[in-house]
């Protein structure tokens, strides 16, 4: 039997342009793939498509909706390409995210009967640092006991939901509710402002903006970015020029759950104003296709995010006009991340074809 | 069962250095063979070349008078001739069986009855069923014996199988070798320590730069004369430089450093003591993987070792980290500078700013100061000749002389009291060399101090005033340049002992 002998090869200078255009090329195949999952549901592609990508956001309304589910999600990966530029594979921003929002959910309970300015910003706070402190987790056991932060970061996201659960249907839960599993809605002063009346986009959106633009910052114009970059580039390279690893593996984790837990709290005073126990649509996982699709850019991400939002928002309307279910939306979003993961390797690495050659096996 | 292996005329060229120049060789079953040469001398080369992996430019291969082409491993199993690499290539959650039975074409119960037999035979004490991980180094290489054994091997060759084994282990494969050896099994073992050879083998062949330089039996040789053959001979007429800092204050001094490694891999090091006088260049030989790793890295800070004593112009460092260690004025240049010393896809002025200290400022208040580091970057270009002036530019478009001059460049632009340098020059061509060599000799006029840990004996004693070598771990008795000779580095590098 002749076989087709092959090999791979890296590429040795990849041009930035292309770098940055993969991840568009990434989206028209998906886009493509998604017309050809449709037509194999028996739709006709082009108007499934439009379905999908157009209409919900052919108004008003629907922009509102695409910033309103961009926001978390922009939000939560640009905390985890500090991460994820420095080796540290934070899986769990879910469960940060979540952690967040309980802690910010229980400041907003406690201060239920109160009414001023300082009692929103000590909820975000307070949900800033929930997340914080729940990310340190897997930071701290990777640095000092050598654990696996995939494993424990992803573990922990299941101890944060069951926590929520047990939460909103035990001690928490709203004593007029008829045991629903839900708390109280917060007070009016504990809610993101409402930027347009009859709109859901809220203040949230700057909170974002200041992060990203924070973060532009901190990674390209500061040690500690300069840092994080070269610890993800070599970390023989920064043990050699004596960067403290640990401390590093910290910070980032650190800001990474910080992050998360902003949009945890900010979903939970934007959009839904209390707790219960649905408060992300996996918008933690969704963030890692974006800090990708985004090249872990601070503007990459902007784009990324009102992309893999649309991608909510369309599931959402196919429901509706097509009957296909939401989940759609989950299907779109591991294309994304399969055709961009596809088109880098190709991008990194060129495939050699050797000729044929007797197999003597 | 007589097998005869015959190399004829073999020749491999790489860019850049011949790595077999017309080597012909006679092996015959029954007796034990050394291949001995220094790094670099073309041992692993032929080696690759009988096993498959690499194929030669010209010259043939003849097992039993019959021309074999060896053209993938495949090819070499094909014709029983079978090879232990120095590091395993075992899946280390498998089962030792497993492991055995993945490249083998032998029905499982067949295969297990056949082991056991070899197990029984050479009285291998191993568990077929329990993960390779569990095993230690020396049960991990009877594995990789045990793989060969099963084909039936007639040529079967060692690649520094010792460098991971403890005395027990090694004294057990000799006596597994000789067995081997008497069951007709023609043996290659490849080596650069002088006792084995003398311990284990009937025949040795030398290997320098490419060229067999000597065939003989180890009855007519001793310690001295192999490591006389092993360096070259020629190495007593390179000028020696004048140390003009004699009598100077001691800038270091390392007393009982100690270093156990948890990776099988790593050297452990034993007892070390050392010290380095102002102005003084201290070199240390050895063959690679020794210890130099190891030694470099507690030097550089990238190591700590509990309770090790390091003083540094009198001060306590041993618990500094390397950007720490630079506060104090040490600079260091690492044996692999293409990605631990630099970062390929950064910037060069972006590789400049690695070594950062306070006084550099090359980042103020946590900020990047970006001219600075620029302005910096173009000095060090410009004062250290490097082929470039464009602090944008990818360090991976360098080439390894601009590289590395531009490493040395940003370690000595701070004019640091100590160099540590690992290999500075490895790889690269005359030019670069002679420049390297200059400056570190600059240094060391000015008063400032080096350690030179290298592998290569001619740069060791032209640049060294005082010169010891590493082996297993050890450093060697401190020795005087001047007193020094090719022959003595030859005997203390293959583990012998002089007067």
């Amino acid at each position: 039997m002749e076989v087709q002998l092959i090999k791979i090869e890296k590429r040795n200078d990849v041009s930035r342009s292309i770098y940055f255009l993969t991840p568009v090329l990434a989206i028209f195949l998906t886009l493509f793939g998604g017309g050809i999952i449709f037509y194999i549901l028996g739709f006709n592609p082009i108007e499934a498509l439009k379905f999908f990508f157009i209409t919900p956001i052919s108004d008003l309304y629907g922009l509102s909706e695409l910033l309103v589910k961009a926001t978390p999600l922009c939000l939560i990966a640009i905390g985890l390409s500090f991460c994820f530029k420095s080796n540290n594979w934070n899986i769990g921003a879910e469960g940060q995210l979540i952690f967040g929002g309980i802690v910010g959910g229980g400041v907003a309970l406690l201060f239920y009967n109160h009414d001023g300015f300082y009692v929103l910003p000590i909820i975000i706070l307070s949900g800033a640092i929930g997340g914080m402190l729940f990310a340190m987790i897997p930071a701290i056991l990777k640095t000092y006991f050598n654990t696996n932060e995939i494993l424990v970061s992803l573990m922990l996201v299941y101890v944060a939901k069951l926590l929520l659960d047990y939460l909103v249907v035990g001690p928490w839960s709203n004593p007029e509710g008829f045991n629903f599993p839900e708390t109280r809605q917060f007070s009016e002063s504990a809610r993101m402002p409402i930027l347009f009346g009859g709109l859901r986009i809220h203040a949230g959106i700057f909170i974002t903006l200041i992060t990203v633009f924070l973060s532009w910052l901190i990674l390209y114009k500061t040690y500690l970015g300069f840092q994080i970059k070269v610890s993800g580039l070599s970390l023989k390279t920064a043990k050699y020029a004596g960067y403290k690893g640990k401390t590093m593996i910290i910070i980032v984790f650190m800001i990474s759950g910080a992050c998360a837990g902003l949009a945890g709290v900010g979903e939970i005073t934007g959009p839904i104003g209390q707790l219960h126990r649905n408060i992300s649509p996996d918008y933690g996982f969704t963030a890692i296709i974006v800090a990708f699709l985004g090249r872990l850019n601070p503007v990459g991400i902007i784009f990324a995010s009102l992309i893999v939002a649309l991608t909510y928002l369309g599931a959402e309307t196919a429901q509706i006009f097509l009957q296909v279910p939401k989940y759609t939306g989950q299907v779109f979003q591991g294309m994304i991340l399969f055709f961009l993961l596809g088109s880098d390797y190709l991008l990194f690495f060129k495939i050699k074809f050797l000729g044929l050659k007797k197999n003597e096996l | 069962m007589n097998t005869k292996l015959k190399v004829s005329e073999i020749s491999k060229i790489y860019p850049g250095c011949i790595a077999n120049d017309k080597v012909s060789l006679e092996f015959g079953s029954g007796k034990i063979y050394a291949l001995l040469g220094e790094n670099g001398a073309g041992k692993s080369t032929l080696v690759k070349i009988l096993s498959g992996v690499v194929k030669p430019d010209e010259g043939e291969v003849f097992l039993n008078d019959e021309r074999i082409k060896l053209n993938s491993p495949l090819d070499a199993k094909k014709n029983n001739i079978g090879m232990v690499f120095q590091h395993f290539n075992l899946f280390e959650t498998l089962s030792v069986f497993e492991n055995l039975s993945i490249d083998s074409d032998i029905k499982d119960e067949d295969l297990r009855v056949l082991v056991n037999d070899i197990l029984k035979k050479y009285n291998f004490k191993i568990d077929l069923d329990i993960p390779v991980l569990n095993l230690s180094a020396g049960q991990k290489q009877k594995v990789e014996i045990i793989r060969c054994l099963i084909r039936n091997p007639k040529v079967l060759i060692m690649d520094e199988p010792t460098s991971v084994l403890t005395e027990q282990e090694t004294d057990d494969l000799f006596i597994s070798l000789k067995q081997f050896s008497k069951d007709g099994i023609l043996i290659i073992y490849i080596t650069h320590k002088l006792k084995e050879v003398l311990l284990l083998c009937d025949e040795v062949a030398v290997m320098r730069k490419g060229k067999v330089v000597s065939v003989s039996n180890t009855i007519d040789e001793k310690i001295e004369s192999l490591a006389n053959k092993m360096v070259g001979e020629n190495l007593n007429t390179i000028k020696k430089k004048i140390n003009h800092f004699k009598n100077s204050e001691e800038i270091l001094k390392i007393s009982n450093l100690n270093f156990k490694s948890d990776d099988p891999y790593e050297t452990n090091l034993n007892n070390l003591n050392l010290s380095l006088k102002k102005g003084e260049c201290l070199g240390i030989a050895g063959i690679s993987g020794n210890g130099q790793n190891e030694l470099f890295q507690i030097l550089s800070g990238e190591i700590i070792t509990e309770g090790t004593s390091i003083m540094f112009r009198n001060k306590e460092i041993g618990k500094l980290n390397p950007r720490e260690r630079r506060e104090y004025l040490m600079a260091f240049s690492p044996e692999d500078r293409i990605s631990q010393a630099a970062v390929p896809e950064l910037k060069i002025y972006e590789n400049v700013a690695l070594n950062n200290f306070k006084s550099s400022n090359f980042f103020e208040k946590g900020l990047v100061n970006e001219k600075k580091i620029k302005e910096h970057s173009k000095k060090i270009l410009s004062n250290f000749s490097v082929n470039t002036d464009n602090v944008e530019l990818k360090s991976q478009f360098l080439s390894g002389g601009n590289l590395q001059k531009l490493i040395i460049g940003r370690e000595l632009i701070t004019s640091p009291e100590l160099l540590v340098c690992f290999n500075p020059t490895w790889g690269l061509d005359v030019g670069a060399i002679n420049y390297i060599h200059e400056t570190l000799i600059q240094i060391n006029e000015q008063g400032k101090s080096s350690i030179l840990i290298s592998t290569d004996n001619d740069e060791l004693l032209k640049l060294s005033d005082r010169i010891c070598v590493i082996y297993k771990g050890k450093l060697s008795k401190i020795m005087n340049a001047d007193t020094v000779t090719a022959e003595k580095l030859g005997i203390l590098m293959g583990g012998g002992s002089i007067d």
